[in-house]
């Protein structure tokens, strides 16, 4: 589903219109990513956790040639479902 | 990691930024948190600009032992909620920076810069930031006004953080609805050219044909003038044939359509090839047929129609070289 279908629904549903919703669904990426560059993690009530992890650096082997080379570590985005919802959505 | 932006920090945050009551915030939220949830179940695929995209993976059912018993037992496939970032935000989280749109990071902020302004008496705002926009639009047709709008920052250069977002923001507008005006009258050419190309081309047809006449007319000039018509008439006739030919020989002529079928989401041209003609090598005929307004044949927007051709027995001869041609030109715009 795009961004534009999921608006529609979102709209339905709060009784919000269209461009209201589009306007604070930007508004609240802006927000959630602010927040996540500040080191906090975002939690979405029903959802989830959306954090920022670090990877650590790991050593990784060229497949051909056999070299070793060191991975530097890196910033990652992760989402964690809360439990209810990984049961839920397990089943469909 | 410590820290979290709870759900009603969220909600406050977004009430404020985006100037609407914690009300509407907090339905806005509520109704994404539910419809999230169904639009995972409906479509196993949610993508959200400027975010990223929820998605349910499939985990295929595995063999394993029980520990205890040593007994083999199957571990059923289920769903997994995976989350991708979109290419813009995981750049942003790995690069660590983070820079704030200046008009957002001041939204809230140039309100009250302009309230604080307007208890003080003073409302330059509003009348520098027309004339500045006509002057970055139409330097060369105005130029008086380039010289107003010099002047008048010169009175009062101390608001300068206050004018900034707003001029941003109407540019933006303006910019936006020359744009749309301009493919809204595109499109009309578009249409107007589809629809009326043939009279189009007899039109010019008709023009090229006395051109031809003065054209012709010095050179047989020394001899009889009873030639003259007689070569008139020839490139009347060479026209006629070809068109009639083409056809036969062309394969990339499509005389009559079965249908016109909407893209939806998840389609192809190869599906819609399979549909109509039952095997889809057929599809660059599809591309062929709808060139004129398809970009890049895999990539083609919902609710693009695209225009079924019926094929002839010539056309749907796959070993033809200009079948082939077809096909690879269709498969290297594929590559584009």
């Amino acid at each position: 589903m795009l961004t534009k279908e999921f608006i529609g629904l979102i709209s339905n549903s709060s009784g919000l219109n269209k461009k209201e919703t589009e306007q604070l669904l930007t508004t609240m990426n802006a927000v959630m990513r602010e927040n996540l560059m500040a080191g906090k993690a975002i939690q979405l009530q029903g959802l989830g956790a959306l954090e920022i992890k670090e990877r650590k650096e790991r050593v990784i082997v060229h497949p051909r040639t056999g070299e070793r080379t060191v991975a530097p570590s890196k910033k990652q985005l992760v989402f964690r479902p809360v439990a209810n919802l990984k049961d839920e959505l397990k089943k469909i | 990691m410590a820290e979290k932006l709870t759900w009603t920090e969220l909600r406050r945050a977004l009430a404020t930024r985006a100037g609407v009551s914690e009300k509407k915030a907090s339905a806005f939220l509520n109704a994404l948190q539910v419809q999230l949830v169904e639009a995972l179940k409906q479509d196993k695929q949610v993508k959200i600009n400027g975010l990223g995209t929820f998605k349910l993976q499939a985990v295929a059912p595995r063999k394993s032992v029980n520990v205890k018993t040593g007994e083999e037992i199957t571990i059923e496939g289920y769903n997994k909620l995976a989350f991708t970032p979109e290419a813009g935000v995981k750049e942003l989280v790995e690069s660590g920076k983070w820079e704030v749109d200046p008009i957002q990071k001041l939204g809230s902020q140039a309100e009250e810069i302009v309230d604080i302004l307007g208890e003080l008496g003073q409302r330059p705002g509003e009348k520098p930031v027309e004339p500045k926009e006509e002057q970055k639009e139409e330097p060369k047709e105005e130029p008086e006004k380039v010289e107003e709008s010099a002047f008048i920052p010169e009175a009062e250069p101390e608001p300068e953080p206050q004018p900034e977002p707003k001029p941003k923001k109407k540019k933006h507008h303006f910019v936006r609805d020359t744009l749309i005006c301009v493919v809204i009258l595109l499109m009309l050419l578009a249409g107007a050219y589809f629809f009326l190309r043939h009279e189009l081309s007899s039109i010019i047809q008709s023009l090229i044909q006395p051109e031809q006449t003065e054209y012709l007319a010095p050179a047989p000039k020394e001899e009889e003038p009873v030639i003259e018509t007689v070569v008139v008439e020839e490139p009347m006739v060479k026209e006629a044939s070809v068109e009639e030919v083409a056809p036969v020989e062309d394969i990339r002529v499509y005389k009559d359509y079965i249908l016109t079928e909407e893209i939806t989401p998840g389609s192809r041209l190869a599906w819609i090839a399979k549909k109509h003609y039952g095997n889809k090598v057929y599809w660059p005929y599809l591309y062929d047929a709808n060139k004129d307004h398809l970009r890049h044949p895999s990539q083609i927007a919902i609710g693009t129609p695209i225009r079924v051709p019926r094929l002839t027995a010539a056309q749907l001869d796959t070993t033809s070289a200009q079948f082939n041609q077809l096909r690879q030109e269709a498969e290297e715009a594929c590559r584009k």
